[in-house]
């Protein structure tokens, strides 16, 4: 119920926006309906004076009578009516509206009435549409960009702690399902609402007996219909959970498919295969069957209830039981009869989609429930590093149980550099996310020139701290694009100068359209190692005061390798910087390497003096790596 | 089509129990105009049994048809998860027999999508056949009949309306197939442009471009708010369009019936406009149902289409049946020459060298000169082109395939492992290793002073992606994966890039000491992971440049040389 209010504020507040067209909608509505209703009364009109106008022709046909005498005599048509009153072929109501329809005039009028009634309504359905149109895309629209402007707010900690795949689905899939209610559900089952009680008005003008009759087995029907769609839902979640670990596994099995093959697992893959098909073989069966049963179901359910409303009025007029009961108001409930049903079927299929969007205006608010990152109010505004950089006694971990770093002392001083070194896990990564403030210390404190970073404006910390990531990203878009990513409006003197500085503008040269030429993550325009130096031109470009570098090596071929390392040469060039390095060639010119293993520190020093250590952990790792012989 | 013909007639009495039950239904819902239409002439005439009389019928009609549709929607579901099941599974054997050339033909993402969203469409497509496609015919056809009947003399009210239906339908579905078509493009680059946010949210953020990337987004979802307000607007035509045609028929027939009966009555011909209007309508409906379920089904096709390719490729790469063999560790390239099924030149050209039982053999060489293409020949992965290549002394093409991977294991540089436990991953190398046996791979590789951490050890789970491991851990494993069954030829293709040097160097070790017999093949960008080889291989754009031990190579080959300076310590700086 929580999540059903969630869901219903997620609507207010994006359609809420739109209450004047929604109140339009709902005013064009009811006409449409009312129309609708209405339309086989004009209909019905003109068919009866025809059947009037026929009488009438089949009377003038016999307006000469034999006399008993012999002789002819001719009547006129008023006398002819007057006769068949008298033999009693024609009641006198009839006989009235047979001397009207005499003439095709009153025909023609309601004929014209009718035609004149189905245009204005199809205007009205036209308008109606059109406004829908706008309404509905128009209010996804600003679901979607309000859940994208979210995601631009929210903490780096979601996004580490939460699946890509989970959260891109909130794009998808979540978003889709409210577009297609919105589009097939929602409105119409207000429409379909509208008309039900338009049915129910109506009936209950024309006779409260037989709109009784004729609404009896409705509790019936709403209980059949919400049981098969509540099978119907349970089914096919139950599919999606079962289709959702089949296609899971021929995912991972048929990407994985070349080790399959080098291990000779194929018929093994097929083994595990054959059982997951078996049950989704079971469930797709359910699913499909108990949503496609609702309509013959209700179809069925409509007809009983026509032969129910003949039945109680054959019975009535029968027995002159019942007053007020005639012979056309049962051709009448008849037509209301099959008419009312179909909103309620209509209604009951759409239950499904209505179910899906809510979950997904849940899902969606989920999300916007979710922390923003905070900057601090008034936040102190820093002007690069003036004297130093330090971790103070800092205690950290992703989460409050598990800690990874168990009170790390460091210090840059301007201008430095400091290396970080140690085995995968130490907590190198660690560090460089607690100085831009993508985590927080758990204690301790990281500071700028004594500044705790907390008490720093968030933007203006992230313009002093460059960082170049290990898995560098690019995002599609230009070359000149991803250069400049950081400041939009730099010119091509700028862009080019970064790249050449980051060792790259030979390749970016090289290419079928230079700096236009368009990269996304996927596409392979560029290796691993050039991804690299592309992410180091990116931060030239923005010129920050502190550096931070996770270098990724350990991929790239050693020419490759010997780019980056220049490109990174030029970078680091009179900027305060950490560097977190894993070929140890690269660091050797370091103020001070730290070495971390398991989350403290183990030894510190320049190159010479921890080389120096005998038995050192440093040393082994650097004899390891470069030593031969 | 043809593929569903096997199907059709494997499961030939769903498919007939499911028409008959769908042109019966069609059948009634045919009748019932009619019915109506009777019940309201018995009223009329005060035939108090008559109106009993139809009103019997009308439950007869009303529970057949129930019934029936249930008995349509049960065999109908019952055929399209069976053929979707059976087309699942046989493309998947399919699929399992493939080489390596036919899965880099269609890449293996495009073989999952076929497996599963094309499936599905199959699935919707015999749906729709058995649940549609039969009904469509008999309201069409029964329409005509049965409204011809009420009023023959306006046939040609039908034919018009047919030719007006058929020009909208034709004018309005190219228009929504190409908005739709645009439509998929959008929602690929919105999905695009959240899932690189999503990856580069950290540049993002430390390059504070949050604004920059909203504004671009924004600017894209607008553009796609655009197409579906277009796409609105089609709809909010058609609706209205097809009511137009529809009632106004009805009104114009209405009109007609007046004018022939003018001078003429005809008492009858007034009776029945009401069921040749009920028909008329009914006719249209089942045109654009039909409409629609053509478009449908045309999506259906297609991805039968896309099935079909899979389940017509053959596997060219076929293993002779032959008994199976201990084959040794020797190794010969003859004259070898490959390339790639894709490529335009040869990976490598007149390769010759041959390896003893029990060497330990380094490869280097540049990105791109053919190490991994060279190691990808000896498992029998691919075929060369021209040459020959031996394994224990046994031509590759005369050999059985479980002797083969038996006696080859390669470890590739992407370390891939499979959810499950670390000793079902385990275990691929050799089905019915003891747990002695995953200690012994284990610690050779490494990779037991973290498994043995977990508290389950060696059920410790793999997720979905091993997003539970990190890059070292995953290579560990699987270079244990491939050693466990201690094969002839052990082939580590660049598979120690994750490890630092002090866990490689132990590997090493653990190798010569442990699986001595071994041939042992490394392909490696380090020099230090080399080193040691009793010789290595030298690879230079395809071919071999030289092939020594490290110090002759220092001396005789520029290539090698060239890496190692790059690579050795740089004394005082």
């Amino acid at each position: 119920m929580k999540s059903f209010n969630k869901s219903v504020k997620f609507f207010a507040h994006y359609l809420g926006r739109y209450w004047f067209a929604l109140i339009v909608i709902l005013v064009l509505t009811i006409a449409q309906t009312y129309m609708q209703v209405h339309a086989p009364v004009y209909m019905g009109n003109a068919i009866n004076d025809l059947i009037y106008h026929n009488t009438a022709g089949e009377i003038t046909k016999h307006l000469t009578v034999t006399l008993p005498t012999g002789g002819t005599m001719k009547l006129t048509f008023a006398q002819a009516v007057e006769a068949a009153v008298q033999n009693n072929t024609l009641t006198k109501s009839i006989a009235k509206v047979v001397l009207d329809n005499q003439t095709l005039s009153t025909f023609y009028k309601d004929i014209l009435a009718f035609v004149g009634f189905l245009g204005a309504m199809m205007v009205i359905q036209f308008i109606n549409a059109i406004i829908q149109a706008i309404v509905a895309p128009k209010s996804v629209n600003n679901m979607r960009k309000g859940l994208f402007a979210k995601m631009q707010r929210m903490t780096v900690k979601y996004f580490d702690s939460h699946q890509d795949g989970d959260i891109l689905a909130r794009f998808t899939s979540d978003l889709d399902n409210i577009f297609n209610a919105m589009n097939q559900a929602i409105f119409q089952a207000f429409a379909q609402v509208v008309l039900i009680i338009g049915i129910i008005w109506q009936m209950f003008n024309e006779s409260s007996k037989m709109a009784w009759v004729t609404i009896a087995s409705t509790p019936v029907a709403i209980v059949i219909a919400v049981l098969i769609m509540r099978l119907s839902s349970k089914y096919i979640n139950a599919q999606q959970s079962e289709v959702g670990e089949l296609n899971g596994y021929i995912n991972e099995q048929i990407n994985g498919e070349k080790i399959l093959i080098t291990y000779g697992q194929q018929a093994k893959s097929v083994d595990g295969f054959e059982p997951l098909n078996k049950k989704v073989r079971q469930s797709t069966f359910k699913g499909q069957f108990w949503s496609s049963v609702l309509f013959p179901i209700m179809q069925g359910m409509s007809l009983v209830n026509t032969a129910i409303v003949i039945f109680y009025g054959a019975w009535a007029v029968l027995n002159n039981s019942v007053d007020g009961i005639t012979i056309g108001l049962i051709v009448t409930f008849m037509s209301f009869s099959i008419q009312y049903y179909q909103p309620i079927t209509q209604i009951t299929s759409t239950y499904n989609q209505m179910q899906l969007a809510f979950t997904g205006a849940a899902r969606i608010n989920e999300i916007h429930d979710q922390a923003d990152e905070v900057s601090p109010k008034d936040g102190k505004i820093i002007n690069g590093v003036e004297a130093s950089v330090e971790l103070k006694d800092v205690h950290f971990g992703y989460n409050e149980d598990k800690e990874i770093l168990h009170g790390i002392n460091a210090t840059v001083e301007k201008g430095h550099m400091v290396a970080l070194v140690g085995p995968t896990g130490s907590g190198k990564t660690t560090v460089m996310n607690l100085l831009n403030r993508f985590y927080d210390v758990n204690s301790g404190s990281v500071e700028f020139d004594g500044v705790d970073v907390r008490d720093i404006d968030l933007v203006n910390l992230r313009n002093n701290v460059g960082i170049v990531l290990q898995d560098s990203v690019l995002f599609s878009g230009t070359v000149r694009d991803n250069i400049a990513f950081g400041k939009p409006d730099a010119t091509d003197e700028e862009v080019i100068a970064a790249a050449k500085q980051a060792n790259i503008h030979e390749v970016i040269e090289n290419l079928p359209d230079r700096y236009d030429t368009k990269v996304s993550d996927e596409n392979s325009v560029f290796s691993t190692g050039q991804k690299q130096l592309l992410s180091i031109a990116r931060t030239i470009l923005t010129d920050p005061q502190l550096l931070i570098l996770d270098e990724a090596t350990s991929n790239v071929d050693t020419v490759t390798e010997a780019r980056i390392q220049k490109a990174m040469d030029n970078v680091l060039h009179g900027r305060t910087s950490f560097v977190i390095a894993h070929r140890l060639k690269t660091i050797l010119g370091a103020d001070k390497i730290i070495v971390l293993k398991d989350g403290e520190i183990i030894e510190q020093g320049t190159h010479a003096q921890l080389m120096k250590k005998k038995n050192g952990f440093y040393r082994e790792l650097y004899t390891n790596q470069t030593v031969f012989e | 089509m043809s593929i569903l013909k096997p199907y059709i007639k494997k499961y030939w009495y769903l498919v007939v129990v499911a028409v008959i039950a769908v042109s019966f239904s069609a059948l009634a819902a045919l009748w019932q105009p009619q019915l109506l239409s009777k019940v309201i002439t018995a009223i009329n005439d005060k035939n108090m049994d008559k109106v009993t009389e139809y009103g019997w019928q009308l439950v007869a009609i009303a529970i057949g048809g129930l019934v029936l549709g249930v008995v349509n929607a049960f065999f109908a579901a019952r055929f399209s998860q069976n053929v979707a099941a059976d087309v699942r599974e046989n493309t998947y054997k399919k699929i399992q027999g493939f080489s390596f050339a036919n899965i880099e033909k269609f890449s293996a993402g495009n073989l999952v999508v076929r497996m599963t969203n094309d499936v599905q469409q199959v699935q919707n497509l015999s749906m729709l056949i058995l649940q549609n496609i039969f009904r469509i015919p008999v309201l069409l056809i029964g329409g005509i009949i049965l409204s011809v009947q009420a009023i023959h003399q306006l046939w040609w009210v039908i034919v018009v309306m047919f030719v007006l239906i058929l020009i909208i339908l034709g004018a309005i579905f190219p228009q929504m197939g190409k908005r739709f078509g645009m439509m998929q493009r959008f929602i690929d680059a919105i999905n695009t442009k959240a899932k690189e946010n999503l990856q580069g949210v950290r540049v993002v953020k430390s390059f504070n471009q949050q604004e920059n990337q909203e504004k671009s987004f924004n600017e894209t979802s607008d553009d796609m708010t655009k197409l579906n307000i277009g796409i609105g607007y089609l709809f909010a035509i058609v609706m209205p369009a097809f009511m137009f045609i529809g009632q106004g028929l009805v009104s114009l027939s209405i009109y007609l019936v007046a004018k022939i009966t003018e001078t003429d009555p005809d008492m009858k011909m007034v009776a029945n406009i009401t069921s040749f209007t009920q028909y008329l309508m009914q006719i249209m409906f089942a045109l654009i149902i039909g409409g629609v379920s053509i478009t449908f089904a045309s999506r259906g096709m297609v991805s039968l289409g896309r099935i079909k390719e899979v389940l017509d490729t053959e596997n060219d790469l076929v293993f002779k049946d032959v008994p199976e063999e201990n084959l040794d560790g020797s190794v010969e390239f003859n004259d070898v020459t490959f390339e790639y099924p894709t490529d335009e030149e040869p990976t490598l050209r007149n390769v010759t060298f041959s390896i003893k039982s029990g060497e330990t053999i380094g490869i280097v060489g540049a990105t791109g000169a053919g190490k991994s293409s060279l190691s990808q020949l000896i498992p029998r992965l691919f075929d060369p082109q021209s040459g020959s290549i031996k394994v224990g002394g046994v031509d590759l093409r005369d050999v059985n395939e479980s002797s083969l991977r038996k006696a080859v294991k390669l470890v590739s540089q992407k370390a891939t492992l499979f959810s499950g436990t670390i000793a079902e991953n385990l275990r691929q190398g050799k089905p019915d290793a003891t747990l002695e046996d995953l200690k012994w791979a284990a610690d050779i590789a490494q990779a037991s002073e973290f498994i043995e951490k977990y508290p389950d050890t060696y059920d410790h789970e793999v997720e979905e992606r091993s997003a539970n491991f990190s890059g070292g851990q995953k290579q560990r494993i699987s270079i244990a994966r491939g050693l466990i069954g201690r094969p002839s030829i052990l082939i580590l293709d660049d598979s120690t890039s994750a490890l630092d040097a002090r866990s490689e160097k132990l590997v090493q070790e653990g190798l010569a000491t442990q699986l001595k017999g071994t041939t042992v093949i490394t392909i490696a960008e380090k020099i230090s992971s080399v080193i040691n080889a009793n010789r290595i291989i030298v690879m230079e754009n395809g071919t071999i440049e030289s092939i020594g031990t490290h110090k002759q190579l220092l001396k005789k080959s520029k290539t090698y040389k060239e890496i190692y300076e790059t690579q050795k310590a740089q004394e005082d700086k």
